[in-house]
């Protein structure tokens, strides 16, 4: 039997096929204004999420990969961060221009999202089931029982062992595994269409984050959300992405499926990452890393911002930021790509 | 259960300590328990029949355990100046501080909760502006001159309140309000503190993100997880209230357990201020000790886990 092979054919074809739109950012411009500074932290992000994808944002601490989610989920700190232009459209409509009331109505429902940390992100005074079920009634019609339904069948979908059991625990009485499925069930129960997740196994044991995963890919392709996977990780990258678009500096720099990106980067920022991942089969010799560090968003250089950190920077490189030109799905913000050698 | 079980050892401890404390530190303060008692005319030999009656010739410790005894037998004596029952004292007195201590202790929580709560929703707006400056200005503030102060401007000048006096309402309310007023102080800032500090937790976040009202969150989740230092901090509470009514009590002529033990120490009243200074700190400890049992039964996290 071929089932196995089977099944990675049937989802390799199916992630080529067009989908429809569910999350588009558009020219999104996000500013910090702290003790005074006031920089902008996100320039012009342009991003789409479709029905049944997974699509990862991957860059270093630092690059504006969370506020964007958080943007998109109209939760920036209030009063630090804001959203100075561009739009979000979840299935057309403008995220940006709706009131606190409609906005609240989307999220669980619509548009949900997952945190880095399952320790401090439960609210330890109450049960989960007690926190789960409050926030089905807060968007559905529906009695006490029927909402505890819900939260336990989001518990079975994330996973959680003794699922029901488990309805009056305390956070503290959870690992950080379990906490951050009960995350995943307060994120799912609603089955909103899309789902972002900010680097939902960073905080999380190695074996733990790819059963994480794993969850999250199931729950992901059997409800055909659309996913924006926030992540530092290119091995989680590989694993479970179907269109990657790196970040540098508050801008996306190269955006490819998955494949395509591996195999052939050309951004010296991408292909500085992957020459980074470590090889298990070169045993010997140091780790390969990027020289330099990222540019201070209060005085972002002239040009391209990866300019000071790469090997082919040219005068021009200096002198103007270049545009994100599309040829076929890679689209690529450089004006001197070069052929990625491996080391 | 076990936690609960093991304060309560702390708590004898304690008592048994501050009782040895209290009965050295008087008799190892100077003067003379027959001043109180005997007129000045009393002969030196009558006096020292006198402490002879009394034991207060035998050995310190000695004397420590026999009125330990006569404590435990539910029979502490009766005082040198007016030969009246401790237990009656007690009891008559006693109703006197609880009236004005329980007064006070419930201004600082139904005043300084809300107060802290609004500072924190509104805040650095001029409501939080003006009650922030309030507060520093409360605990900045000695009470025995914020009695002077109150008693100037309400009673003498304004007439509105009796500057003395026991124990209706209108006499109620001055000694109630300077007692309450530090402690009022000190929760508005710890609940404005503790309430931006939950508002600013992954947790509520979370809560959005699950598109829970702002409103909803603030009064279920903020709350609850904001009173937690809150009650833990009422044992301390209790502390000052009682430190403080001793000056409050007298100031007022509140006819409560502070005035009376003021007194007693001011006559050498041995079995009065001994009594009564058990009293008190049986007072501070058993407050903590409630305290802590409100901490533990607001805190999941101190259950014992299912």
């Amino acid at each position: 039997m071929n089932l196995t092979e089977e099944k990675t054919v049937s989802v390799n074809s199916d992630s080529y096929r067009p989908r429809q739109e569910l999350l588009q950012i558009k020219d999104l411009r996000i500013s910090i204004s702290s003790e005074g500074f006031n920089f902008e932290v996100v320039k012009g992000l342009s991003l789409s999420v479709n029905e049944n994808e997974i699509v990862c944002l991957v860059g270093e601490s630092g690059c504006g990969k969370s506020m964007t989610a958080l943007s998109v989920m109209g939760l920036l700190p209030r009063g630090i961060a804001e959203v100075t232009d561009g739009a979000i459209n979840l299935e057309g409509k403008n995220l940006l221009g709706l009131s606190g009331r409609e906005l609240r109505s989307l999220r669980a429902d619509s548009i949900s999202m997952i945190f880095q940390d399952p320790i401090t992100s439960l609210d330890p005074v109450f049960t989960i089931g007690s926190v789960l079920e409050e926030i089905v009634r807060a968007h559905r019609d529906v009695s006490r029982s029927e909402a505890k339904e819900i939260a336990v069948q989001a518990l079975v979908e994330a996973e959680l062992p003794d699922a029901a059991k488990r309805m009056d625990s305390y956070p503290h009485q959870l690992s950080g595994g379990m906490r951050q499925r009960v995350m995943i069930a307060l994120a799912i129960a609603l089955d909103p269409k899309v789902l972002i997740a900010d680097e939902p196994t960073t905080a999380l044991d190695v074996t733990v984050q790819a059963q994480i995963l794993e969850n999250l890919r199931d729950r992901q392709r059997e409800r055909e959300m659309g996913m924006l996977l926030i992540t530092h990780d290119l091995a989680v990258v590989a694993s479970v992405a179907d269109r990657v678009a790196v970040m540098y500096a508050g801008e996306i720099v190269e955006e490819a499926p998955v494949d395509e990106l591996f195999e052939d980067p050309q951004h010296p920022y991408t292909q500085g990452l992957i020459r980074a991942l470590p090889d298990i089969s070169a045993s010997r010799g140091s780790l390969h890393s990027i020289p330099g560090r990222v540019p201070p968003p209060q005085v972002p250089p002239p040009g391209c911002q990866f300019t000071p950190r790469c090997d082919y920077a040219k005068d021009a490189c200096w002198e103007e930021l270049p545009i994100l030109s599309a040829k076929g799905t890679h689209s690529l913000r450089c004006i001197n790509p070069q052929q990625f050698k491996a080391l | 259960m076990k936690r609960s079980a093991s304060r309560l050892v702390y708590t004898i401890i304690v008592l048994f300590v501050s009782s040895v404390a209290v009965f050295y530190a008087i008799r190892l303060s100077g003067g003379d328990a027959t001043a109180a008692a005997l007129p000045g005319s009393a002969t030196e030999e009558f006096r020292e029949e006198f402490r002879d009656r009394l034991g207060l010739n035998e050995p310190i410790y000695q004397q420590y355990f026999t009125y330990m005894g006569r404590i435990l037998s539910g029979d502490p004596g009766n005082s040198l100046t007016n030969n009246k029952a401790l237990t009656d004292m007690l009891t008559e007195h006693g109703l006197n501080s609880l009236i004005l201590g329980g007064t006070a202790f419930a201004l600082v929580f139904l005043v300084g909760v809300p107060l802290g709560i609004l500072a924190s929703l509104r805040r650095n707006s001029w409501a939080d502006q003006g009650i922030m400056s309030l507060s520093t200005f409360a605990m900045a503030v000695p009470n025995f001159w914020l009695a002077l102060l109150a008693v100037w401007l309400f009673a003498s000048t304004l007439g509105w309140l009796p500057s003395a006096g026991c124990c209706g309402t209108k006499q109620l309310i001055l000694p109630a309000t300077v007692l309450a007023f530090e402690g009022i102080a000190l929760t508005v800032r710890m609940t404005r503190s503790s309430m931006i500090e939950s508002q600013n937790s992954d947790y509520v976040r979370t809560l959005r993100a699950g598109g829970l009202s702002e409103w909803r969150i603030t009064c279920k989740h903020v709350l609850r997880n904001a009173l937690i230092p809150i009650i833990s901090l009422a044992g301390l509470r209790i502390g000052q209230i009682v430190g403080y009514a001793l000056i409050v009590e007298t100031i007022f002529g509140w006819p409560g357990l502070g005035q009376v033990l003021v007194n007693a120490v001011l006559r050498r009243d041995y079995p009065v201020a001994q009594f009564f200074s058990l009293v008190l700190v049986a007072l501070v400890v058993l407050g903590n000790w409630l305290a802590d049992t409100g901490y533990t039964i607001a805190n999941p996290r101190l259950r014992k886990s299912a």
